[in-house]
């Protein structure tokens, strides 16, 4: 009884999510001189990879920057889930008045407008002389990761058939081993959607970053494009942007191309239900 | 033992999101800005005489409750819009879903950055556009009065694929038959929509709702990229302000004095979202 | 051991026992030198960086026992702001000299955050230095940073339009006028309208050309502001009559330097207020008007002198520096007359001695030298507050209102005296 959408429909809603990206795209390619040229008529010179050479060679080169945002995404998502797993399992084993007020808290913090928090966040960086130490920063990423990964995993736990663990533990298995053998591998997917979620929150973090590195070599990707725009005098460097733009987007293209699939189910399993 | 599991976890989510609201409780009570040498000093309730008589705390309060509440109702709205279309069947599936929801995953300031150019004047897309339909070219990032709806357009376009899910997930719950039945019954799809549809998405329309409405009072990293807060300040939101009142005037005690309303004025209006839920469901029952 | 070896003749031990001595008292004293050796880390905006990166190398060949390592920050003025003060708030600077604008000094020597440098320097560090550089380094009685170059606002205009750079505003006006008129130019006056410093620095120089002040000082009182004189509002006025007459774009409301430079630099303006590194863009081969920009001091009402706001690059020692003996080395090198030459003659930097100032070689490589000279003895100086960062802000704001929303002046100017008197007070009344 469904039928397919019209296909303008769909196509107004695909142009509307990647019309602006295309257009950056097409800008980076583009010399300065042509995109202030008078008549945009001039469509067949003004061609250049300039750009992009400009950026992948600046100092620090641009990779540096997704290297940076990669690896505190690395870690960030890999403490998160070392800390979420145990605590959705813990939180499972609960009396049920003392599951739903930590629930409770967890939902009110995952809500939370985390922007407020870096003043104080920053005071602990100094107390801690974490500045400037990237990977520390995926402590407090994983700290404001944890509430929506623990509901995450504990709404995954929640589905699985009770007598389970009972089994298992008659077999003779020890905590351990149940959640090793048992568990895990029962949780991957909902795992594999939480992991995906915390990574794109730590890639795009931005004012904790923004306060807590502050040597150029050590800069993650969306502090590094906020400071991309106060970089030159000389001449507006849209097409250095838009190269930039272009650039920072590819990997996360590739992560949404590849796992679509389970940030969907993410953003939609333990949320609702927690 | 269980509860030894749990202690990591909870204990980082309270340091991170605890401390410092205890933290700027305390400063707000004390000078401790560049003219004390950044050393706090108890000064009484001088901060919060400040944040009570201080207009641009006020105008920056109206300008964020304008962003969040415009922003929001649109992405509900073209959230649906979107998630009744994907809801739909579709050859390549995936390949749209990835593209609709890749907005979303960038990050801010990389389409920050992006909108900045788009809406130049006068070399961006939309104003060589207008110039070639003959008009001259429109200040989109100049203009006070209309500035901040600029800033709307590029949150929605940035956060409307995350309700689309949510609210996609939702109907893949509703069941089809519920919907042949009232396809038996002869009721059009707009009867459809407002009888079955509606209803049984009030949960996931509710859940968008609270976590877009929180991190629509907190934007920052758009309105810092994007228009720095200008023109003429109308489009500072509350966020903005405490980072210049902490990083660029290096006020410490006021700059947590406003992280505090801010963090009381999202209290305020979530809770009066879950209020309005329970008298909801109280009339659905 | 003698079992072993044959015994050597006494000469040959002896020559041994002299090599080996030799040796280790060459390793010793590489070591030691090494461990002597100290790096100073000097935080400094890319472009500056850029300028100095071969004097820089030079330094570091020339002395074993200093080295120079320098870290490039953005150059947007409030976001090097910004990055030194996260350094310096994070407690892990790991820099010993920052190269910081002429406002900041105040500030951060108020937060603790900067060294005195007449103990390291003596009292006469600036003496030979323009009076108008030498302004804006001391506040508070102590001497808190050197400058690397002068810097001021500057009118550009096209020599092929006109026969002379105007020197009153109605002067400036009528040229204009004229020139779009006759479609010569879209536009007659580009300069910096952007909700940021620049504005602050734009409008210092028109309140100043109407004979206004930001801040009044009278003798044994506090300062006060003095935004809603009748200079003031008349100095607002016309900036904003220069936008409603179309003289001036619309969009100057996003108009920063760069913005300015690509107008005027695309022949689209007949005049534009810049710093000095414009002209180098503006004469470079390949510039659309190389050859037809010349440079004059900004505009006034008759009667009044045209002033020029100083924004200057210096150096600071931050505090907690490990070596600020060496720092202050460095410090005095790079402020040296010798690297003001260099950087004048290369990269078109404005020198702050008096010598280079004056010195008719110089006028070769830096045509400009004459008008910069000039400039230096009317710079005008910014508020030198630890609260200048909210005075200006609070102007900025005010000013932003104004020429992009058609807000009367005298309110504006009102509403910016109000708030300056606020924060003032508010700085005075903190124990």
């Amino acid at each position: 009884m469904r039928r397919p959408p019209h296909p303008l429909l769909l196509l107004g809603a695909l142009l509307w999510s990647l019309l602006p990206l295309l257009w950056q795209l097409l800008t980076s390619l583009r010399t300065p001189e042509a995109l202030v040229a008078p008549t945009p008529a001039a469509w067949l010179s003004g061609w250049t990879l300039a750009n992009y050479r400009q950026v992948l060679l600046g100092q620090p080169p641009f990779w540096r920057y997704l290297l940076n945002s990669a690896l505190v995404g690395g870690a960030s998502t890999g403490l998160t889930l070392a800390l979420a797993i145990p605590a959705a399992y813990g939180l499972q084993q609960q009396g049920l008045r003392l599951q739903r007020l930590i629930t409770l808290l967890l939902l009110a913090a995952a809500k939370f407008p985390y922007v407020l928090l870096f003043l104080a966040l920053l005071e602990l960086a100094r107390a801690l002389g974490w500045g400037n130490q990237l990977l520390a920063l995926a402590v407090p990423y994983a700290g404001l990761s944890l509430p929506l990964a623990v509901l995450l995993l504990r709404a995954a736990l929640a589905d699985l058939p009770p007598d389970l663990e009972d089994a298992a533990r008659l077999e003779g298995l020890n905590l351990g081993q149940r959640l090793r053998r048992v568990l895990l591998p029962l949780l991957a997917p909902a795992i594999a959607s939480t992991a995906i979620l915390v990574f794109l929150f730590s890639w795009n973090e931005y004012p904790i970053a923004l306060t807590w590195i502050s040597r150029a070599e050590l800069l993650t990707l969306p502090t590094a494009m906020a400071r991309i725009a106060g970089s030159s005098v000389y001449a507006v460097p849209y097409g250095a942007y838009a190269a930039a733009t272009v650039l920072g987007s590819l990997p996360l293209l590739a992560l949404v191309l590849l796992f679509q699939r389970q940030i969907v189910s993410g953003l939609t399993q333990g949320s609702v239900r927690g | 033992m269980s509860l030894l599991l749990l202690a990591p976890a909870l204990l980082l989510v309270g340091v991170v999101f605890l401390w410092p609201l205890l933290r700027y409780a305390w400063l707000s009570g004390h000078a401790a800005s560049v003219l004390t040498g950044l050393v706090p000093l108890a000064n009484g309730g001088a901060n919060w005489q400040r944040l009570l008589s201080d207009g641009r705390f006020w105008q920056d309060t109206l300008q964020t409750l304008r962003f969040a509440g415009v922003s929001l109702s649109l992405e509900l709205l073209l959230g649906l819009a979107l998630a009744l279309l994907l809801h739909q069947p579709l050859r390549q599936r995936g390949a749209v879903r990835a593209a609709v929801l890749l907005p979303w995953a960038l990050p801010t300031t990389v389409m920050a950055l992006g909108w900045r150019w788009l809406l130049n004047d006068p070399y961006g897309p939309l104003n060589r556009l207008i110039q070639g339909l003959g008009g001259s070219p429109y200040g989109f990032l100049s203009t006070p009065a209309t500035t901040w709806l600029f800033t709307v357009l590029a949150d929605v376009w940035k956060s409307t694929p995350f309700v689309a899910l949510l609210l996609l997930a939702g109907l893949q719950t509703i069941p089809p038959e519920l919907e042949e039945a009232l396809l038996l019954e002869g009721a059009g799809p707009l009867q459809r929509l407002w009888r079955l549809t509606l209803p049984l998405l009030a949960p996931y329309l509710l859940l968008a709702a609270l976590f877009r409405l929180a991190q629509a009072l907190g934007v920052f990293d758009l309105i810092q990229v994007l228009t720095g807060g200008g023109p003429a300040s109308s489009t500072e939101s509350l966020g903005l302000y405490a980072y210049l009142n902490g990083m660029r005037f290096l006020d410490f005690g006021y700059s947590a004095t406003v992280m505090l309303g801010m963090f009381l004025l999202v209290l305020l209006l979530t809770s009066g979202l879950l209020l309005l839920r329970r008298g909801w469901q109280g009339t659905l029952r | 051991m003698t079992g072993w070896f044959p015994p050597l003749p006494n000469p040959a031990r002896r020559l041994i026992a002299v090599v080996l001595a030799f040796w280790l008292a060459l390793a010793g004293g590489l070591a030691l030198a090494r461990a002597r050796r100290v790096t100073v880390g000097v935080l400094m905006p890319a472009p500056f960086a850029d300028a100095t990166a071969e004097l820089v190398q030079q330094f570091n060949r020339d002395h074993r026992s200093v080295q120079i390592a320098v870290s490039r920050g953005p150059l947007d003025t409030e976001a090097l702001s910004d990055l030194a003060i996260s350094s310096l708030l994070l407690g892990d600077a790991p820099y010993d000299l920052l190269l910081m604008d002429v406002t900041w000094t105040p500030k951060y020597a108020a937060a603790g955050w900067l060294e005195p440098l007449e103990p390291l320097l003596g009292d006469q560090a600036l003496a030979g230095m323009a009076p108008g550089a030498q302004a804006g380094n001391a506040f508070a009685g102590h001497l808190w940073r050197l400058p690397l170059l002068a810097d001021m606002g500057l009118l550009y205009w096209r020599t092929d339009l006109m026969a002379a750079p105007p020197r009153t505003t109605t002067e400036l006006e009528t040229i204009a006028r004229g020139l779009q008129r006759r479609g010569a130019v879209s536009w007659g006056y580009v300069w910096q309208g952007r909700q940021y410093e620049g504005l602050s620095c734009v409008f210092l120089e028109v309140l100043r050309g109407f004979g206004g002040q930001w801040l009044q000082h009278d003798a044994g009182q506090a300062p006060q502001p003095a935004l809603q004189s009748p200079e003031a509002i008349a100095a607002a006025n016309w900036l904003s009559g220069l936008v409603r007459q179309g003289i001036t774009p619309r969009a100057v409301a996003t108009v920063s330097e760069a913005e300015a430079l690509q107008i005027f630099g695309a022949g689209e303006a007949a005049f534009m207020r810049n710093w000095p590194y414009a002209w180098r863009e503006l004469t470079r081969p390949g510039s659309a008007v190389a050859g037809r920009v010349g440079v004059a001091p900004l505009v006034a009402v008759p009667g009044e002198q045209a002033a020029a706001t100083q924004g200057s690059w210096g150096f600071s020692l931050l505090k907690g520096s490990r070596h600020p003996r060496e720092a202050a080395e460095v410090l005095r090198w790079f402020t040296s007359e010798a690297v003001g030459r260099q950087l004048a003659i290369r990269y078109g930097y404005t020198p702050v001695w008096t010598s280079l100032l004056e010195d008719p070689s110089l006028e070769a490589a830096l045509p400009l030298l004459p008008a910069l000279r000039q400039g230096l003895l009317h710079a005008e100086l910014r508020p030198l507050t630890p609260v200048y960062a909210q005075l200006s802000d609070a102007l900025q704001r005010q000013l932003s209102a104004l020429l992009s929303d058609d807000q009367p002046a005298a309110l504006a100017m009102a509403r910016a005296q109000r708030q300056s008197a606020l924060i003032l007070q508010a700085a005075g009344e903190t124990p």
